[in-house]
């Protein structure tokens, strides 16, 4: 089910638009408010219905095959590291469910560019840069032949 | 400039009572403006039928303490403070317009209906009118030129105007020319003279007309929908009609 603004909540803030990864949400040049331009190229991955702060996107079927009247609303708590959903089917059925998204503070992890530009040397090492530390591990387990 | 009436210098070949006319005739303009927008965009309707859906759909009643404190921390928080926005940027600059804007309108509105034919202005009027002005010129081209959401995430260039900054363009090109037409009318050494002055009035008049006069087809209105809305928000999570889940139990920072 694609998603869709509801243009009394939004608040033409841009998170939808910068996560968007198909880049179908975009800026109504109207109302400034967020909008979905192609919800047949939808993923449904419902990145946008996440990152919502204003809780102003929901999902719907396509008309033609799911009547209408069911709902799926979502509220992350950043500062609890939690994403709840609840789910109203069509027969009016209410589902909630809740789950972890992360165990670090909002925000605590490094982006890529914060880190040191690896060496040269690093190109015949199997690790990725900065591991195995950035995995906050002492060592990754290796093949023998690579461990030498 | 701080210290100069500019309506006082304008009676020289404006009289004030078409002043006091014209500010009449736009306070109307933006009441009837709002009031067809309610009903071309059906808005009264729409949040008339979210009330009902509300009531329908609540757990409990709420009594009439609980609304009216509803209403009272809806007005320190999403109209006194901006408190909707998630972002400081857009907060700061929200309320550097919101404000400058209250304070610039309030000291016109003094200034043309009491001071225009006063040999002497208080100074704080003066002041504010200038204080005022210059906070939504701030506000606003820090939000035209940085915080715009098709700017900052869509990559337009700022000089890509669209319908929705109609309000913001408006206000901006207003303010902006009341402050150089102020400024011209008291530097004593200003090339050009009485012309350029006339000019920049004119320039004024059009962009102030333009703001107040554009209601049905600019943002404007949103300064009397955002309450209702953050209202309409609060009361359906105070009776339990809100349609987002309830709050996780826990935190899973640090588990």
């Amino acid at each position: 089910m694609p998603t869709y603004t509801d243009m009394t909540k939004c608040d033409g803030c841009g998170e939808c638009v910068d996560i968007c990864p198909s880049d179908i949400m975009h800026i109504d040049p109207v109302y400034r408010r967020s909008y979905n331009i192609e919800p047949n190229f939808c993923w449904e991955c419902y990145s946008c219905v996440k990152a919502c702060p204003q809780h102003a996107i929901d999902v719907r079927g396509y008309s033609d095959f799911a009547p209408l009247g069911h709902k799926v609303r979502v509220l992350r708590e950043k500062e609890k590291g939690s994403i709840s959903w609840k789910i109203r089917y069509r027969d009016g059925r209410v589902k909630e469910f809740s789950f972890p998204i992360r165990t670090t503070p909002w925000g605590s992890i490094k982006a890529p560019a914060d880190y040191a530009a690896p060496d040269a040397a690093g190109l015949s090492s199997p690790l990725l840069a900065h591991e195995p530390e950035a995995l906050k591990v002492a060592a990754l387990p290796m093949l023998p032949a690579a461990a030498k | 400039m701080f210290i100069s009436n500019p309506f006082t210098l304008l009676t020289e070949f404006l009289s004030p009572l078409v002043m006091q006319v014209y500010v009449v005739l736009m306070i109307v303009a933006v009441a009837g403006g709002t009031l067809f927008d309610l009903y071309h965009k059906r808005s009264a309707e729409f949040f008339a039928l979210r009330r009902k859906h509300s009531e329908a759909a609540a757990q409990r009643r709420l009594g009439a303490g609980e609304i009216a404190a509803l209403a009272m921390r809806t007005v320190a928080s999403e109209v006194a403070t901006s408190g909707e926005f998630c972002k400081w940027p857009r907060r700061v600059s929200h309320l550097l317009m919101s404000y400058g804007f209250v304070i610039y309108l309030a000291a016109t509105i003094v200034m043309v209906f009491v001071y225009a034919t006063a040999a002497h202005t208080p100074l704080v009027l003066t002041a504010l009118w200038n204080i005022g002005a210059l906070m939504v010129l701030v506000g606003g081209c820090w939000f035209f030129f940085f915080l715009r959401v098709n700017v900052a995430y869509e990559g337009h260039s700022p000089f890509h105007l669209m319908r929705a900054d109609l309000f913001i363009g408006a206000l901006l090109a207003s303010v902006a020319c009341g402050l150089i037409w102020h400024f011209a009318q008291t530097a004593q050494s200003f090339a050009g003279g009485a012309t350029a002055t006339l000019v920049l009035f004119a320039l004024y008049l059009f962009f102030t007309t333009l703001l107040f006069v554009s209601v049905p087809w600019s943002k404007f209105a949103h300064m009397f929908y955002k309450p209702v809305a953050a209202f309409q928000k609060r009361l359906e999570e105070a009776n339990g009609s809100s349609d987002l889940p309830r709050p996780a139990d826990g935190s899973h920072i640090g588990s």
